[in-house]
C-alpha cells in the first residue's frame, strides 16, 4: 500500500504530552517537509495510523530567555553566535484513521512517514467509494505537502444527498475564492457525478456584479491550471448548456444585468412574472408586521377565489371579475371601495373582511409592481424558468445582482419553493438539482428578523436531502449565519478567513496553527471539511474553466443602456441577429410602450422562426391618428345698441 | 541499560539488591592540591586581555566523556558496581553542530569473587576486576571502582579522539586536559578546556592574580608538572567577570601543544573560546565554563548513551 520511504519522524509521547487516540506528538529533524495539513502515517507493530499535521513546536535548550540577551552581551545585532543551538521541532498528529479501527487504542510509539497516494486514499476513507463499479467521488482538489500530491475527492452520496447534503463555504471577500471554488467544484460534479445517481442540474444566484455572468465562456487557464484538471481526471470546459435569466429594468426592455453583450443575448432571458407568481409569495414582500392574521386571511381570499379566476359578486358590479394582472386586481379594489363607500355608515365589512384591512392589502401589493418593477408586470406576461424541464448538466443562473433586496427575496424564495415543488412530484426534469447563494448571511442571519426566506433555507437544509434539492451557499463570516443552516452542511469548504471572524467560538475546534494557516491561505487553496474526513483537510483546486466575472465584463462589454426603440430593436435581434436595427427602430416609432412592450415580451416567449413578422403581428395595425376639425362654435349675437362693439 | 539485566539476573540468584548511587556517581573525582607551574611565556607571571570574541574561521569539533555507575548488590560485605561510559565528538558544520563519532562500554566493576558469583555476565558487558592486592574494605572499594571507571573512560576519550583525528584535521577542543594522551599533547590542532580547578598552577601572589584574572583575560603560559603525564602549555581564561560572583566564576584552564606557536596564538585562541561561550550553557550549572559545544556533547551523551 505504502512505499518504502524513509521516516521523516518519530512518535514521542511524555506524561504530561501523552498520546491518545486522537492526537500524537512526533518530531522532525530541524529541515523537514512536514507542515501544517501534510499527512503522516505512523507505522508501528500490529498497528498503522493516519493522521493530519495540526499544529507544530520548537524548543531550543535555552532554559532562561536572559541567557540569549547576556550571550549577545544585550546586543541583538552583536555577532552570530558559532553554533547554532540545539532545537526540536515537533508537530501534533490528529488521526484520520487507525487501522485496525477497534480497539481504538493510543498512538504508539513509531516512525513516522510522509503520506504517500494511496495513503492519503486510505487516511480520507476515500478508497471507500473513489473505486469499484458504483464510485460517488466527485474530485474538489489536490492534497500538496512534502512533495506529494494526491487527489482528493467527495462522495456524492454525503454532498448531493441523501446521506448527507450541502455545501457551506466561507472565506474573505475579494480573492475570488469562493465563487471560483463553488464553481469549479460544479464542473467537477457534472463532470463525474455517477449516472447510476441519476442526473443534476444547477441553479446559480448571482446576487453580486458579473460573477456568475459568463459561465459559459472558457476562462484562460494556466498550465499549472492544466496539470491539476488533468491530475484530477477533469477536462476543463465551461458548462453546456448554461440559460440565464434576469429581470428587466424598469423601463421593460433593457434587462437588468452585466451580461447584456449582443455576443451573449441570444442566451439570456428575461424573467417575468405576474400577479399569481407573486401572491402566493406575497408574505416574502411584506414584513410581520404587515401581515396579521386578518390580512393573512385576506389574502387568501384573494388567492383562492379571485385571482386566476371568474369571480362573480353582484353587489361590485355586474359583470364578473376576471383577475390575472396586478392591472386587473387594482379593478377589483376600486369596485370594491366604491362599493364601501356607498354603502356608508355599516359598510366597514365586506365578506368577514374589515374595509381597513382591505386597504391595507391593496396598498402592500400595489406596491410590488412598483417595487419590483422590471420583475413583475401589470400586464399579466410571464417568462419564467424551464419548470419540467431542466436539463442533465444544465445550469441556469438567475441574475438579481440589480434588483431591490426585497425583490432578490421575491426571486429567492419563489424559485427555491417551486425547485422543492417539483423535486417532491419528480418531475423537475433532473434528480438533483445544486442551488448556489452566495451572501447566505443576508438570507438565512444569525440574528435577526424571523424571514420567510430564512425560514424556507432552515427547511431547505434539513430537510432538501431527501428531495435532492441542495444548497451550495457562501458567506464571508460564516458565524454570522443561522446554526442550523450551517451545521446541517455536510461539507464545509474554507478559503482565506479573516482573524476576527476566527476569533468565533465556531473555529475553537481548529488549532492556533490551523487558524493562522486560514488567516493566510493563498488564493486556489481550501481547508474541507467533508463526513468521511475526521480532521479538516487543505486542498488546492484550479482555476474554474469558465470566465471569470471581471474578464467577461472586459471581453464582453455590457451593452448601454439605450433608448426605448433601440432597446426593442437590440432584444428582438437577439432572437434573430440579422434584422435591421433601423427596421425595429421605424417600426415602433409612434407605437404605444406597453404595445410594444407587450408584443415584445410574447414574441420572446415564442421565440418564433420568423421573429419580425411575429412581432408585427403581436404589435397590431397601426391605429392611424384622426386629425379633428376644429371645434364649431356658436357665433356671438351682435347688436347694434351695443354701447362696446 | 545492562544495570537492569544484571539486576534481573542477580535477582533470579537470589543475591539481595542494593540501591546506592553516590553523589559522584555521573562526575569524576579531583583532589585539591597546587602543584607549581613553571611561566613559559615572558618569564614571570602577567595577566594579558585577549581581546573581543573571534569565532574561530576555521572547522571545529568538540569531544567529551561521561560516564554513570551504581552499586548493584553486595556479595556478602562486596561491592559490585555496574558503570557505563561513553565519549562522543560533535563536529560544527556551517553553525550545526553534527555527531562525528561515539562509543561506549558497559563494565561491571568488583572483586572477583563478587563477579564470579554472577550466574552470567551479559555478553556486551566487560568484567573489570578490583586487584586482590588491595586489602578490602567495602568503601575504599567503591573509590576503586571508580577511578576504574574514570579510567576507562578517559582511555574511551583518547580513543574517540584519535578516531576522530585520522579522518579530520578540525580543530578539536576537549573537556579536561589533554596531557592524558601523548598523542593529544602533542596534536597543534587541539585544545583542551578544564572547568575543574582542583589543582592549581600557583602559590602565593601569582594565585591570588590567577584567580583574579578579570574577564576576557588570561594568564601568561606556562607548563604544569606534568612528571606523571603527557606535557603541555597551558593558560588560564576568564570567560566571564566574576566580580560579584565566586572567584572560580568563569575561569578555565586551557592546555594546548607545548610549541613555539602555541605561544604566539594564545591571545587568537583564546578569543575564540571566548565566543564559545553564547550560546550560554545555561541549562547546566556550569554554563559558566562550559562551553556550548562541550555542553552539546554531553547532551548527546545522557541522551543516547546514560540513564540521565
Amino acid at each position: 500500500m505504502s512505499a518504502p520511504l524513509a521516516p521523516i519522524g518519530r512518535v514521542f509521547a511524555t506524561e504530561q504530552r501523552p498520546s491518545t487516540p486522537h492526537q500524537f506528538l512526533f518530531w522532525t529533524a530541524r529541515r523537514t517537509p512536514v507542515g501544517i495539513g501534510a499527512i503522516v502515517r505512523v507505522e508501528a507493530e500490529g498497528r498503522t495510523v493516519f493522521a493530519v499535521v495540526t499544529e507544530g513546536f520548537a524548543w531550543s535548550d535555552l532554559a532562561r530567555p536572559i541567557d540569549a540577551v547576556l550571550a549577545a552581551d544585550g546586543d541583538p545585532a552583536g555577532g552570530l553566535e558559532p553554533t547554532n543551538r540545539a532545537e526540536m521541532r515537533a508537530y501534533v498528529g490528529a488521526v484520520l484513521r487507525q487501522e485496525p479501527e477497534d480497539p481504538l487504542q493510543p498512538v504508539p510509539l513509531g516512525p513516522v512517514h510522509l503520506a504517500t497516494d494511496a495513503d492519503v486514499a486510505h487516511a480520507l476513507r476515500m478508497d471507500a467509494y473513489t473505486s469499484g463499479d458504483a464510485a460517488t467521488g466527485l474530485p474538489v482538489g489536490l492534497y500538496a505537502a512534502g512533495g506529494v500530491e494526491a487527489p482528493v475527492s467527495l462522495d456524492a452520496d454525503f454532498l448531493l444527498g441523501p446521506e448527507a447534503a450541502h455545501l457551506n463555504i466561507t472565506g474573505v471577500s475579494g480573492l475570488a475564492t469562493k465563487t471560483s471554488a463553488v464553481t469549479f467544484l460544479l464542473s467537477s460534479i457534472f463532470q463525474t457525478f455517477p449516472t447510476h445517481k441519476g442526473t443534476v442540474a444547477g441553479l446559480c444566484f448571482n446576487v453580486k456584479g458579473p460573477d456568475l455572468c459568463f459561465l459559459d465562456q472558457p476562462g484562460e487557464l494556466q498550465a499549472e491550471d492544466r496539470r491539476i484538471y488533468e491530475r484530477l481526471g477533469l477536462t476543463p470546459s465551461p458548462f453546456h448548456p448554461v440559460r440565464y435569466y434576469a429581470p428587466y429594468k424598469a423601463d421593460g426592455v433593457n434587462l437588468n444585468t452585466l451580461r447584456t453583450n449582443e455576443a451573449l443575448a441570444a442566451t439570456t432571458e428575461p424573467l417575468v412574472w405576474g400577479l399569481r407568481e407573486v401572491l402566493d409569495y406575497a408574505e416574502v414582500l411584506l414584513n410581520r408586521d404587515d401581515i396579521d392574521a386578518k390580512a393573512d386571511a385576506f389574502i387568501d381570499f384573494l388567492a383562492d377565489r379571485v385571482v386566476g379566476k371568474e369571480f362573480v359578486d353582484q353587489s361590485l358590479r355586474t359583470a364578473p371579475f376576471r383577475v390575472a394582472t396586478f392591472a386587473d386586481l387594482e379593478e377589483f379594489f376600486r369596485a370594491l371601495f366604491d362599493f364601501v363607500e356607498l354603502m356608508g355608515k355599516g359598510g366597514e365589512v365586506w365578506r368577514t373582511h374589515h374595509v381597513a384591512t382591505i386597504r391595507k392589502v391593496r396598498n402592500r401589493l400595489g406596491n410590488i409592481s412598483t417595487r419590483s418593477k422590471g420583475l413583475v408586470t401589470d400586464d399579466g406576461e410571464v417568462n419564467d424558468l424551464p419548470w419540467g424541464a431542466f436539463a442533465d448538466r444544465g445550469m441556469y443562473v438567475v441574475d438579481v445582482a440589480g434588483l431591490d433586496p426585497l425583490a432578490q427575496d421575491l426571486v429567492f424564495a419563489r424559485i427555491v419553493s417551486k425547485l422543492r415543488e417539483h423535486l417532491e412530484r419528480r418531475d423537475l426534469g433532473v434528480d438533483h438539482v445544486a442551488v448556489f447563494v452566495d451572501e447566505l448571511n443576508k438570507y438565512a442571519p444569525a440574528d435577526g428578523p424571523d424571514t420567510y426566506v430564512r425560514r424556507m433555507l432552515l427547511d431547505l437544509s434539513e430537510r432538501g436531502r431527501y428531495l435532492g434539492l441542495v444548497l451550495f451557499a457562501a458567506q464571508q463570516f460564516r458565524s454570522q449565519v443561522h446554526r442550523r443552516v450551517v451545521g446541517n452542511a455536510g461539507t464545509a469548504v474554507y478559503g482565506r478567513m479573516d482573524g476576527d471572524e476566527l476569533a468565533a467560538p465556531a473555529y475553537g475546534t481548529l488549532s492556533p496553527a490551523t487558524k493562522a494557516k486560514l488567516a493566510a491561505l493563498p488564493k486556489g487553496e481550501l481547508m474541507i471539511r467533508h463526513p468521511h474526513f475526521t480532521q479538516p483537510i487543505f486542498v488546492r483546486f484550479p482555476r474554474p474553466p469558465v470566465l471569470q466575472g471581471r474578464d467577461g465584463v472586459e471581453r464582453f462589454p455590457p451593452a448601454g443602456e439605450v433608448p426605448f426603440p433601440q432597446a426593442v430593436a437590440r432584444r428582438l435581434r437577439a432572437l434573430d441577429p440579422a434584422l435591421a436595427a433601423s427596421m425595429v427602430v421605424d417600426l415602433v416609432a409612434d407605437r404605444m410602450e406597453d404595445d410594444v412592450r407587450r408584443a415584445l415580451h410574447a414574441t420572446e416567449r415564442a421565440r418564433p422562426a420568423d421573429t419580425l413578422p411575429y412581432f408585427k403581428a403581436c404589435l397590431g395595425r397601426t391605429v392611424p391618428r384622426e386629425v379633428r376639425g376644429g371645434r364649431r362654435t356658436v357665433p356671438g349675437v351682435a347688436t347694434r345698441d351695443d354701447p362696446y362693439a | 541499560m545492562p544495570s537492569q539485566e544484571l539486576r534481573r539476573i542477580l535477582a533470579e540468584s537470589g543475591a539481595p539488591g542494593a540501591g546506592a548511587r553516590p553523589a559522584a556517581s555521573h562526575g569524576r573525582r579531583d583532589e585539591a592540591e597546587i602543584q607549581e607551574a613553571h611561566v613559559v611565556e615572558g618569564g614571570r607571571f602577567e595577566v594579558y586581555p585577549v581581546g573581543p570574541p573571534e569565532a574561530c574561521p576555521e572547522a571545529v569539533a568538540f569531544l567529551d566523556g561521561a560516564q554513570q555507575h551504581e552499586v548493584l548488590t553486595y556479595t556478602g560485605a562486596v561491592p559490585l558496581v555496574s558503570a557505563t561510559v561513553a565519549a562522543a565528538v560533535r563536529e560544527r558544520h556551517g553553525r550545526d553542530l553534527a555527531l562525528a563519532g561515539a562509543q561506549r562500554r558497559h563494565l561491571v566493576v568488583g572483586r572477583a569473587e563478587a563477579l564470579d558469583g554472577l550466574p552470567r555476565i551479559p555478553v556486551d558487558v566487560e568484567r573489570v576486576e578490583i586487584s586482590e592486592d588491595e586489602p578490602f574494605h567495602p568503601i575504599r572499594d567503591l573509590d576503586t571502582a571508580v577511578a576504574m571507571i574514570d579510567r576507562a573512560r578517559r582511555e574511551l576519550e583518547v580513543r574517540v579522539g584519535t578516531a576522530f583525528r585520522k579522518r579530520s584535521n578540525a580543530w578539536l577542543i576537549v573537556d579536561g586536559s589533554l596531557a592524558i594522551s601523548p598523542a593529544w599533547a602533542a596534536d597543534p590542532r587541539m585544545l583542551s578546556v578544564s572547568k575543574s580547578h582542583a589543582t592549581l598552577p600557583f602559590g602565593g601572589d601569582e594565585l591570588r592574580r590567577y584567580l583574579q584574572l578579570p574577564g576576557g583575560h588570561r594568564s601568561s603560559v606556562y607548563q604544569p608538572d606534568t612528571s606523571r603525564l603527557a606535557p603541555v602549555y597551558a593558560w588560564g581564561l576568564r570567560l566571564w567577570p566574576w566580580q560579584g560572583r565566586d572567584l572560580l566564576f568563569g575561569l578555565v584552564r586551557v592546555e594546548a601543544a607545548p610549541t613555539p606557536e602555541t605561544l604566539v596564538r594564545v591571545d587568537e585562541l583564546s578569543r575564540w573560546l571566548l565566543a564559545e561561550r553564547a550560546p550560554i550553557s545555561s541549562a547546566d550549572a556550569r554554563w559558566d565554563r562550559l562551553l556550548y559545544g562541550i555542553h552539546s556533547v554531553e547532551q548527546y551523551l545522557r541522551a543516547a548513551h546514560l540513564d540521565r
